[in-house]
Parts: structure tokens; sequence; C-alpha cells
């Protein structure tokens, strides 16, 4: 039998303090981060408008913003995004205000990039634009096709676009299953082939980027809560708190880090913070079980001994298990493309962290905690029982079930 | 029960994988894939109720004056007063009864009181205005399902939205081009055909307008006829450039909006794009008196809506029209044309329309997010299978069952779920974010699989037999487990309340990822264990 781990024993919880201290700066200097760098907001919550074009050559960064500006549309972010050789560009505009939400940005940014105005177009269909009734009506035109053909290779237009995302020359057309020269010059002479093709686009209003930071903030809040409620019911209130407090240190840490390398703050990302809560109790709670299951057994030993075996019996599974999901989120950051690059960013940390925090924070507040309540329970000696007996009943009670 | 419950319990796992097959085979057809990977547009619309108020107090204000008048009240004038109130001045004392009936007769069940010195106020009451809102909001949303409908989108949502329910969701599958579709949703569009007032002296078939207002206004002699208004058209010139031009036109129009019967795109007599339209019979009958008293002038063709109007055109009328008539000479594409008439076609949307949310994912955008997406899956699920077969060895090929099968659940109950809840309206589909939640859902379930397996591992090093081991290992680590999934899922359900779209499909995945993996990695892992321990002889290890 193969083992990374031959029967560890490690001495965590001797050096609790000394890790709680180092954990403590560590969340400490990822709230510096956040106040100095602040987060990037996606258009989620700040409103606005963003848009993903693909250029069929290198596009000009300089020459797209200055078309921006001259188009009156001011200076957005512009960057290229996902794989160089993909010539794709990134656009992204704050909302203007409630005032003139009627004007579409879209439409004037596009304009502004494919160099006429939006009413012209310079009079003929742009084939990187038609959708396929217009590229039916345009073939509909040409000499060489009968009305069924027309509509027909339309849709093969269309399906070889959806494939290739962009024409670059009418020359492309060529390989298209049905396309004949005939076709090819009656198109060349009839239609254009714009410099991009639109990818995707999306307009937030100002009202629903508030009412979507509310929902987060929610939701987040309310997992906690949840997280609380659920070790609450099943552990013990003080372990509970243990829980969040590693919780809270996995997510500060995390956001530090998103903010230092500037990822962008969506709505995906918002549900990959949301797992990341569920997967660190997860973590947690794996030791917790074990320790309440040894506490029963093992009983009169000292807790932080009993802490120090449970974490050692279950290192095994620990470093196994979040091998396997790092290696899963690990391949989704790398393999997953563009737009899952921030979520997927938020878990290969938030795994690490995650599983850190269940062993180093977690365990250590546990036992700190329980030796404070004794000191006092020694102090008060005997008058009146406290209420840490009572549930130390309850969870050996609890435990077989 | 038979005598062999193992065999029982490997049919259940049969049915149910049968099952699964069934919801989720071919894929293309069963897994209903969202927006971001199809390809598509997505709207959110609010429906400005208030500028539906001011319609209907505009139109009580109008028709209360008339109504007034053929009762024979006399009165001085009705003025608004706030939002959702009038004030009528300047009544006789002697007519209050009168008043009164009228009001009661025309207002009902709006409040009314006397000011005193002839002045009394009406305003409308909450219901009313609740009922005038949630009709605006319907027409709108059916006005707006007409017009999608002639466009010919496959599996439109159009439906309403939001806890008051003043938000319109439209979900357009295969969408390429926003503007267009963002233009039909949100203009209105009535179509009115208007007499032309001339000015004095001018030559009825060829006169048009000079630029700008006043120097049409000045043609009058500085006054408009009372009966007169104008109206504005916008005429592209050659160098590209727009000239703006008023017409004086009649204030009543011959034809309106609601007489028109039918609108289709068409070609005008040198083949460029037109737009014909049918009339109702009652319409027609008063467009043929019009066009033939017309004979030989222009009438203007003005389109817009109730606060914004324009011409289009103004053709010389040629001949007697009677209910079927062509719109052409417009500068129109088959597109605008097209456009135009789906907009008269569906009739006008009766409010004002504000857009909150836009997103449009070109379909070559979901294409390759669906191929990242599935090599990133790969590359998980392998580097996850090598581990387990190397590490664990048999029980590996166990747990990689374990995980096929979990994958294969999600597909069948995405597949599954909108067929059995259809009604509820639920929809699950498959969303980019969805794949996010597949692929962790691969390294969240293999974590039941590895605490079993260490487990056991724990049990046989404290000496115990294989059977005993498998029994504690498999009964042990089962409330951890429970534990765990338990948590992810609280997390996942508030993220599906407050989620919207995308990421309530990775909420959605996720949850049915983790049941899912309470029945692969406990029971059908714990079944195939048994098949094992079967063959297993006393002396023989296990192979973990």
């Amino acid at each position: 039998m193969f083992q990374i781990l031959k029967d560890p024993h490690f001495d965590f919880m001797g050096k609790r303090n000394l890790l709680l201290t180092v954990s403590f700066v560590l969340v400490l200097a990822a709230v510096a981060v956040l106040f100095v760098n602040g987060l990037n907001l996606g258009i989620e919550f700040t409103g606005g408008t963003e848009l993903q074009v693909k250029y069929a050559d290198t596009p000009d960064m300089t020459e797209i913003r200055s078309q921006l500006g001259a188009a009156g549309l001011g200076t957005p972010l512009v960057t290229t995004i996902g794989d160089p050789a993909g010539n794709e560009v990134y656009i992204r505009m704050a909302s203007r205000g409630s005032a003139d939400e009627s004007e579409d940005p879209t439409i004037v940014v596009l304009a502004a990039l494919r160099g006429v105005s939006p009413e012209s177009r310079g009079g003929m269909d742009d084939l990187n634009i038609e959708d396929e009734s217009m590229m039916a009506a345009l073939l509909r035109q040409a000499p060489s096709l009968t009305d069924s053909q027309a509509d027909d290779l339309a849709a093969v237009v269309l399906e070889a676009r959806r494939d290739g995302a962009i024409f670059k020359t009418h020359q492309d057309l060529a390989s298209i299953p049905g396309m004949t020269p005939e076709v090819i010059s009656y198109l060349s002479t009839n239609s254009t082939i714009g410099p991009l093709a639109l990818r995707s686009q999306s307009y937030i209003g100002p009202a629903v980027g508030q009412e979507l930071i509310d929902k987060a903030i929610i939701a987040i809040i309310g997992s906690l809560i949840g997280m609380l409620v659920y070790i609450w019911f099943r552990f013990r209130l003080q372990w509970g708190f243990a829980a969040v407090a590693a919780l809270a240190h996995d997510t500060l840490l995390t956001l530090g880090l998103f903010s230092i390398f500037n990822q962008e703050m969506s709505l995906p990302v918002v549900a990959a913070f949301l797992t990341l809560v569920g997967y660190s109790v997860n973590d947690t709670v794996v030791v917790f079980d074990r320790i309440r299951e040894n506490l029963g057994s093992y009983r009169g030993k000292d807790l932080a001994e009993t802490v120090n075996l449970s974490i050692n019996q279950t290192l095994g599974r620990t470093v196994i298990t979040s091998g396997l999901t790092w290696i899963v989120v690990l391949s989704l950051f790398l393999f997953g493309g563009t737009a899952l690059r921030s979520f997927s960013f938020v878990l290969t940390i938030g795994v690490l962290v995650g599983t850190y925090s269940s062993i180093f924070v977690a365990s250590p507040i546990v036992v700190i905690w329980q030796g404070y309540l004794d000191r006092r329970k020694d102090r008060v000696t005997g008058a009146q029982q406290p209420s840490g007996d009572r549930k130390a009943k309850k969870v050996r009670r609890s435990k077989t079930g | 029960m038979s005598k062999n419950p193992l065999a029982w319990k490997f049919i259940l796992i049969a049915v149910v994988i049968g099952v699964a097959f069934l919801f989720s085979f071919p894929p293309k057809e069963r897994i209903n894939l969202g927006l971001d990977l199809k390809g598509g547009a997505h709207y959110l619309m609010q429906v400005q109720t208030e500028t539906a108020i001011k319609f209907e107090m505009d139109r009580v204000q109008n028709s209360l004056g008339q109504r007034f008048k053929t009762d024979g009240i006399g009165y001085q004038a009705i003025l608004p007063a706030g939002e959702a109130a009038l004030e009528i001045r300047g009544t006789s004392p002697d007519q209050r009864p009168e008043i009164r009936t009228t009001l009661e007769q025309f207002v009902g069940g709006w409040e009314q009181e006397s000011l005193g010195e002839g002045t009394w106020r009406i305003r409308m009451p909450s219901t009313y205005r609740s009922q005038v809102e949630l009709e605006a909001v319907d027409t709108t949303l059916a006005t707006i399902r007409k017009r999608i409908d002639s466009l010919g989108v496959s599996d439109p949502i159009i439906q309403k939205s939001g806890i008051d329910g003043k938000r319109i969701l439209v979900q357009l599958p295969g969408v390429e081009d926003p503007t267009r579709v963002k233009d039909l949703l949100k203009n209105p569009a009535m179509l009115e055909w208007k007499e032309v007032t001339y000015p004095p002296g001018a030559d009825p078939s060829n006169w048009g307008p000079p630029a700008g207002q006043d120097a049409v206004i000045a043609l009058f002699g500085g006054v408009l006829p009372s009966d007169t208004e104008l109206f504005a058209q916008r005429i592209d010139q050659p160098d590209g450039t727009v000239v703006e031009v008023w017409w004086p036109l009649k204030r009543v129009s011959v034809v309106a909006g609601r007489d028109l019967r039918d609108a289709r795109r068409s070609q005008d007599e040198w083949g460029d794009p037109a737009v014909s339209f049918e009339l109702t019979q009652e319409a027609g009958k008063r467009f043929e008196v019009a066009t033939r008293e017309n004979l030989g002038r222009r009438m203007a063709i003005v389109l817009g809506d109730a606060n914004n109007k324009e011409v289009l055109s103004a053709p010389t009328i040629q001949g007697v029209i009677r209910d079927v008539g062509i719109i052409q000479g417009g500068g129109f594409t088959i597109q605008t044309a097209d456009d135009l008439s789906i907009k008269l076609r569906s009739g006008a949307i009766p409010t004002e329309v504000t857009i909150l949310e836009e997103r449009t994912v070109g379909p070559s955008l979901g294409r390759d997010s669906i191929r990242s997406g599935l090599a990133a899956g790969s590359a998980g699920f392998l580097g996850v299978m090598l581990f387990m077969l190397l590490y664990y060895r048999m029980s590996g090929v166990n747990a990689v069952i374990a995980l096929a099968l979990n994958i294969l659940f999600v597909f069948g109950a995405l597949g599954a779920l909108p067929f059995l809840f259809s009604a509820a309206g639920i929809r699950a589909t498959l969303t980019l974010p969805g794949i996010a939640g597949l692929i962790l859902v691969v390294g969240m379930a293999v974590d039941s699989n590895v605490l079993i397996f260490e487990r056991i591992r724990e049990e046989l090093k404290l000496g115990k037999t294989v059977r005993s081991a498998v029994d504690q290992g498999f009964g042990k680590a089962f409330t951890t487990i429970l534990d765990c999934n338990i948590t992810t899922v609280i997390a996942a359900v508030f993220l599906s309340v407050y989620g919207t779209g995308p990421v309530r499909g990775f909420a959605v995945t996720l949850i049915i990822g983790l049941i899912a993996s309470m029945f692969t990695a406990v029971f059908v892992s714990r079944q195939l264990f048994e098949l094992v321990l079967l063959r297993i002889r006393p002396d023989q290890s296990l192979s973990i």
C-alpha cells in the first residue's frame, strides 16, 4: 500500500500560538492590501458596458483607444484578452449615469471601431455581422443561386462563422461546403468583410449593479451564519466560531491575493468565494468530526493532545483530497478559458488556504478557547457547574449517532 | 427482498443508470444549454409604469372635459394636481348635484371632494392605479411577445420577473445582433396618416416645407391654424448630413395605429424594400374618402409614440386607396422594412421601457467555452483518475467507477429536471459556471471515497479483518461525509437563492453533484466492495 504520510506525529498544537500569530499577521496584511489596492469590480457591480471583440488581424490598441476617444467615449479600459493569437480585445466602460441610458454605448463603440456610421455601414452587408436571415436575403440575390440554395448556403456560412468566430477575407469562404467561385465573386463585390466580430457584450444598469452587490453580501453573510448554526447544532457553538474564524481568514487572504493580482470581481467570482466557504468548512468539519470521536474514546487526555492526534489521523485524507481538488481547480484555471480565469483563481488559492486554515487556524482556536474556559472553571470551582461540561456530555452522546 | 439482497441492490443501481442514460442521451437534445454556452441575447427590462399612469391621467383629463361639455356642465379648466389627481376649476355652485352625478358615472370609485369656490378635486385610487400598472405590464409583455414571435427566434423566454412584477425578462437563444432586437423591444411604433395643411398660395402637389420651424410658421403669417401641428422629418442628404424639416399637419389623423390590420415587408415598383399594410374595413372606408379628397395632394405618414412622432415620408396621393397601401421611398433596407412591419403589426408598447441589463454572447464564444470546459474537465478527471488508480490500486477502480457514475447522474438530473418540473417553471440549464460546478464536483465527490478508503486502511492497520474493516470504514466515515456535503450544500443553497442566471446554474449543478455523490461514493461504492468481498479468501488482503 502506497502512503503519502506514514503515521504522522506532528505536534501542531504545541506551536499553536506561533501559528495563530502568523495567520493573524497574514490576514492583517491582506486587509491592508485590500484597503490600499481595492478590488477591481466588474460591471455587474458598478454598472456599465463591456464588450469582447475579435479582430481579423493583430489589433492596434493605440488605434482602438483613439477611435473610441474620437467617438466621444472618453478613455475606456481597453486590453487584450485570452490567447494573444486570438486577436481579442476587451473593452470596459463605466456607467455614464442613468441620465443618458437610452444611448446604447455598444452601437456607438462598434460603429467607432468599424470606422463607419451605424446607419450607413458603407451601404454593404458585412459578412461578420449579418444574421442568418440577412445572409439568406443577401445570397438570394446572387445570380447563380436559387432561393432555397441560398437559404441552405446561408445556414452553412453562419455555422462556419459560429465555429471560427470571424471571416478574415472573402477567400476564407472557399472552404465552406457548397460555396462556389461564382458566389464568392458575387459576395466580393456585394459585401464587405469587417475588421472585427462581436464576441460578447453586456450592459448593466446602475440600479441592477447595486442590487447585485446587496445580494452577494446577503448570500455571503447568510452562508456564514448558516455554517455557524450547522456546526453549533452538530458540534458546539464555540467550534462554530472557530470554523467561521477560519473561514474569514480564508476569504480575506484569498481576497487579498485577488486584489494583488488585480483579478476582476464578477458574479461567478462571488460564487467561487461561496464555494470556498463551503469547501473550507468541509475541511474543518473532517477534523472536528475526528476530534469529537476521539474525545469519546480517549477521555481524560488533554484536549490539545486529542486535537493533535485527530489532525494527524486525518492528515493523510486532508493532503490527498486537497491535492485532488487542487488538481481539478488547477486544470480549470489552466484550461478553462478566460471566462473562468478569475473564478478558478479564487478556488486555486482558496483550496490551499482552506486546508491550511482547518489545521492551523480552526483547531488552535478550539484548543485555546477551551483552555480559557477550563481555567475560568478552575477559578469558579464547584459552586456552579459551568455549561462547558454539559456540552461535553452532549458531544459524547452524539458521537455514537 | 429476495435471498440475495446484493443482486437487488445491483438491479437498483442498473435501473438508476438506465434512467440517467435515458434523460441525458443524446446530450445535444436532452441537456438545455444556457445562453452563455449556446449564444444568444438576454434582456432584463423595467416597465416604467409611471408613464402608464401619466397617459391614463391625460386620457381622463381630456375625456372628462368632453363629457362635461356633453352634459352641459360649465368649467374653466381641468388641471393635473400632483401625480394622480385632477382639479376642476371654475364650475358653478348651482351645478353641484350634476357635477357629482357626472363624476360618479365617469370616474366612479375615484375620491372626489369639493374644495369650495367651484373647485373640485378627484384622485385616482390605489386599486385603480395598480390595475393600470398591471395592464401596462401585461400589454407590454404581449406586444414584446408578438414582436419576438415574428422574428422567428426558437424557444424564446419572455416572462415577468422581479418582486413587484414590473420587470420583463427576455432570453433569445441564437440571436447574434443585439442592436436590432433591442430596437424592437424598446421602441413603440404607431403609424398615422395625416393630411397636410398647405400654407396660403402653395402648389399642393409640389410643395415641401422649408428648413426650420420658424420659416414654416412664417408662411402662415406667424400663427399656425388651430387644427395644425408641426411634425419633424429627417432627410438624409447624399453627402451624409441630415436635414430636419417641419411639416404642418392636421392634428386629427385620418388613420391611426389601431386601424392597421396587417403590415408586411414588400417591394416597390423598382424592387426596393417597402412596407405594405392593410387597414381594417372601417378604417379603409375613411381612408378611401380621405384619399379621394386629397388626390394630387400630399399626405404624411407619421410614425412614433405618444411623445415623439416623426414624419416618415409625405407622398403625393396618386389614386384612391381603400384598405391596402404601401409605404415606400423611406430609404428602407430589407432589415429596416422588416422591423417596421413587425412593429406596426404588433401594435404600440403602451409605456416606456428601460433596459436594466443586457447580455449578448456570440455563438462562437459559447462554443469556445464548451471546448475549454471539456478540456479542463477531462484534464481534471484524468488527473484524479490517475492518482486514485496509482494510490488505491483496485479500490481506485471502484472510486473511478463511482466518479464516472456521478457525472452521468448529474447529466441525467439536468435532463430530467425540466422534464419533471416543467409546470413549476424550473429550467435546469447547463451554463458556463455550471460546467465549472460539474468539474468541481469531481474534486469534491472523490473526497468521500478518500475518506472511506483512508478509514478502511486505518482499520486494517489496527489488525481488523477485511470484512470488518470495510464495514467500519464505511460506517465511521459516513457521518463525516454527510457533514461535509451538508456544509457545502448550505453555501450552494444561498448561492442559488441569491444568485442570478448562470451563477444559479453553478449552484444547481453543485447541489445535484453532491447529492449524487452520496449515492455513488457511499452506496454504489459499497456494493462494489461487497462484490469484491464475496470473492476474497480470508487469507487474501484487500487491494487498497
